[in-house]
């Protein structure tokens, strides 16, 4: 056993880190041992799409069924536009994003950033699901 | 990335509405389109190329990342099916 997985299960025992921030800090430094981290990563491994599944069931309308597939690399080049936007621009998207209440800096938007967001997508699924829609989302 | 630049090449599109035995499949050569575009976008480049120079944005940054986006369709897919219709896109 390693010091790092030692000490993380060390403050997992002491109470200071809950078993999901411990199963995620192992599963970061096995990425990292395995030298898989998201600069790593090989073409096969990238998330693909981004699906979207909608079922409803329209009492008048009948059944829905609705299914996208949209490509991550849509969302990979809409990254690098954001990248040719001019200066004074981006200030101004940052400013009504303020105004909105949103603190979030588009010059942060990196295709670094954006390729380990990606890869947290991997795991999330959501899931809405009530008495006449079922909606999930996730990645693929 | 390799072949990143390439939109969608061709598309596949069938419909099928409530009560027909056979739907409607097509295979539409979108390379076509790309292919009579194409003089319309050279004619356009030094209009593109001024108004990139006024408002002071990377012209060929721009270009690029304006096929990549295209690029990126590549693999959609959308679905929609009810009562009245089953409708299904594929962008190759």
């Amino acid at each position: 056993m390693n010091d790092n997985r030692r000490q993380v299960l060390e403050m997992l025992a002491n109470g200071k880190i809950s078993a999901e921030e411990a199963e995620r800090l192992i599963a970061a430094l096995e990425r990292t041992a395995n030298g898989t981290g998201a600069t790593a990563m090989t073409e096969t491994d990238k998330v693909k799409y981004l699906r979207v599944l909608v079922d409803t069931k329209d009492p008048v309308e009948g059944p829905t069924k609705v299914n996208v597939r949209v490509p991550m690399q849509l969302l990979r080049a809409g990254v690098r536009l954001t990248g040719v936007i001019p200066a004074s621009a981006r200030e101004e998207v940052n400013n009504a994003l303020r105004k909105e209440g949103i603190a979030f800096d588009i010059n942060n938007v990196t295709p670094q950033n954006l390729e380990e967001l990606i890869e947290q997508l991997r795991e999330l699924t959501v899931d809405v699901d009530n008495e006449n829609t079922k909606v999930r989302v996730f990645c693929e | 990335m390799k072949g990143e630049i390439l939109p969608p090449m061709t598309a596949t599109v069938h419909v099928k509405p409530a009560g027909w035995r056979h739907g409607i499949r097509l295979w539409l050569p979108l390379f076509l389109f790309w292919l009579l575009l194409l003089p319309l976008a050279v004619l356009a480049l030094p209009f593109l190329f001024i108004a990139a120079v006024i408002f002071g944005v990377r012209f060929w940054a721009s270009i690029r990342a304006a096929l990549a986006i295209l690029a990126a369709f590549q693999g959609t897919k959308v679905e929609v099916e009810n009562a009245k219709s089953r409708i299904f896109v594929n962008l190759h």
